[in-house]
């Protein structure tokens, strides 16, 4: 939506700046780069070339997509929107069905249930998950970027993100070097859930999409209802 | 008519947004914010939240990675 007053004061800016550095020069340069990667790991090491490519394109989608997970969890509550949470849901939907198509490859029609060895991330849960999701979700949003977005922003130019990633990188590296003492103190003692060793993988991917599908609604329910921050 | 600049220049959202609220409750009706920026997302997130309040608002790229946003107090 714009008004006439608007699109003059556009036209004005856009005359008072004409000289446009272009960038395509550059693009030029990094996919060539990006193509002399790809070839050096198609010599060298045929997965990495995969992660590589697989990575680029995460990377694209993200970029283009504006996707932040930041956003998607802050804007509910700071303005009341759900757009990105709206598409954080319907990725997870995606996401269960893949999951539950891999997960049944491995796992196939036995009743046992190996969980450490089944694909996907499936850890022990308990007072840890809940604290470190707390500290995370005040970190995110003071610094403006999860993981991905960060690394995506820097990508794109925005200088600020350089300081989230050098605490990133601290971060990353003492919890990795700390990782033991918290293991003993509460990893180790807590359970390892997986529902479908309970009701089956067929019902527990169901229940879940089920359960992602009603998430949806009521948070499209919550943006139609919700006008915060309005004046 | 006025004309009123605010640069966030730097800023990580929300730190944008909030800028621009704080600014618009002090403006009078029919006033123009023009709110520069190089956070794209700041774009995306600006413009939705003043679609979602129905104010006039628009927005062009001036230099590449270098927005302006235009939001017109309406009410």
């Amino acid at each position: 939506m714009s008004s006439s007053k608007i699109e003059e004061l556009k036209k004005r800016r856009q005359k008072e700046n004409k000289a446009k550095s272009s960038q395509i020069p550059y693009a030029a340069i990094f996919t060539v780069v990006a193509i002399v990667i790809y070839g050096v790991f198609l010599k060298i090491n045929l997965k990495y070339s995969t992660f590589w490519i697989i990575g680029l394109l995460i990377g694209f989608t993200i970029q283009r997509s504006r996707f932040c997970f930041t956003a998607s969890f802050r804007d509910p509550i700071l303005v009341g929107n759900t757009s990105v949470l709206k598409a954080i849901i319907i990725a997870f939907i995606i996401m269960t069905i893949g999951f539950a198509l891999v997960q049944y490859i491995f796992v196939g029609d036995s009743e046992i249930f190996d969980i450490y060895n089944i694909p996907g991330q499936i850890h022990p849960v308990g007072i840890h998950t809940a604290i470190g999701a707390i500290i995370f979700g005040i970190g995110m949003v003071i610094s403006g970027g999860c993981a991905s977005g960060t690394l995506m922003r820097i990508g794109e130019g925005f200088i600020l993100q350089i300081v989230v990633l050098v605490g990133f990188i601290v971060g990353t590296l003492l919890g990795a070097r700390q990782y033991e003492f918290w293991d003993k103190l509460f990893i180790s003692k807590s359970p390892t859930v997986y529902i479908p060793q309970y009701i089956g993988l067929p019902i527990a991917m169901i229940g879940q999409i089920v359960i992602l599908i009603l998430l949806y609604f009521f948070v499209d329910w919550y943006d139609r209802k919700n006008n915060l921050m309005m004046m | 008519m006025a004309e009123v600049r605010i640069d966030c220049m730097y800023e990580t959202c929300p730190i944008p947004l909030l800028k621009a609220l704080k600014q618009l409750e002090k403006m009078n009706i029919g006033d123009i914010l023009i709110l520069e920026t190089d956070h794209s997302c700041a774009v995306t997130n600006i413009i939705e939240w003043a679609k979602k309040q129905q104010y006039n608002v628009d927005y062009t790229e001036l230099n590449e990675g270098e927005w302006e946003i235009y939001i017109e107090k309406v009410k």
